[in-house]
């Protein structure tokens, strides 16, 4: 029985791999556009309530765990590192190095989501959790429940779009068990490095907002 | 140094991922000093550069098909119309900021 990879060929309305892998990456690009819009919208309103309410915000924002996002960008980036080896060990066709990639890629996303949890848990003692058991601190102000709740909406949009890219990346490391990323075609796996990328990216832009307020 | 999928090495992409970790060091170090608003503009700058650095090096904007450029940045360009029509309405309220 031939492999899958030899008996890879491009969908019926390509001329070839390469231009099926082309409209993918255009395909993802779009997608991502979208997303700009979304969390680029959700920071922006971020910001109008910062501006609004400068003193109140700062004070709410000491209380984010500093280490845990620290810790959590520097994850994200080495993934970002371990997704792009792991395309370019697919595309010279060093398959053990490319499931190594891979799976330090999943194990670092996960290792981010048990950190997030952790911070969570922290933030539940804390009392800090709208809704759940939110306590007003001096100086703080209702402005300082207004972060909290962009926090965990951010931080858990966040999430949800991580795990579905751990998600993703597993599905990859199964494709490439069959055969089926191979030097000759492997733009599924550069369709979902864009998209965990992207994800790594919101975080560049969440860290500051949430982690980095009111310090001095 | 060759950054294309086919023949790169690691080498541009660990020297990238050094860069930025060393800017969040930079981001945390001047959020700790008395600058006031020269904190988030330098935090931001930095958050700019390192997602540059992603787009163009790990995501491969640099290379074909270069349309993709185009859909990249589309989002950033509707993103200005959000955030400019948004501004003319808070920038115009006589009470904000307050």
């Amino acid at each position: 029985m031939p492999s899958a990879a030899a008996t890879l060929k491009p969908e019926i309305q390509f001329a070839t791999l390469d231009q099926q892998g082309e409209t993918a990456q255009l395909g993802i690009w779009v997608f991502l556009a979208t997303e700009t819009l979304f969390f680029g919208a959700l920071i922006f309103t971020y910001y109008i309530y910062r501006m609004s309410y400068p003193e109140q915000i700062a004070h709410a924002a000491k209380d984010a765990v500093l280490w845990c996002g620290s810790v959590n960008i520097g994850l994200l980036l080495t993934s970002s590192l371990t997704m792009v080896l792991a395309i370019n060990a697919a595309a010279q066709g060093r398959r053990r190095e490319l499931v190594f990639w891979l799976v330090a890629t999943v194990a670092l996303g996960v290792i981010f989501l048990g950190v997030k949890g952790y911070e969570y848990y922290l933030d539940y003692k804390d009392h800090v959790v709208p809704a759940a058991n939110y306590v007003e601190k001096p100086g703080e102000g209702p402005a300082g429940e207004m972060f909290w709740v962009f926090y965990f909406v951010a931080t858990g949009l966040h999430a949800i779009h991580l795990s579905t890219g751990i998600g993703l990346v597993l599905y990859m490391l199964w494709r490439v068990s069959r055969g089926e990323i191979t030097p000759a075609y492997y733009a599924p796996l550069e369709v979902v490095g864009l998209y965990w990328s992207f994800v790594d990216v919101v975080w560049l832009f969440l860290y500051p907002s949430i982690y980095l307020v009111g310090r001095s | 140094m060759k950054v294309d999928a086919k023949e790169a090495g690691a080498l541009p992409f660990v020297i990238a991922w050094l860069l930025m970790v060393g800017l969040v060091g930079l981001s945390v170090w001047t959020a700790f000093l008395p600058i006031g608003v020269w904190s988030p503009i330098i935090e931001f700058t930095v958050a700019a550069a390192q997602t540059a650095t992603i787009f163009i090096l790990f995501m491969r904007l640099k290379g074909p098909p270069s349309l993709k450029w185009l859909a990249a940045g589309t989002g950033f360009f509707w993103l200005l119309f959000l955030y400019g029509l948004s501004m003319t309405d808070y920038t115009t309220r006589s009470s904000w900021p307050s």
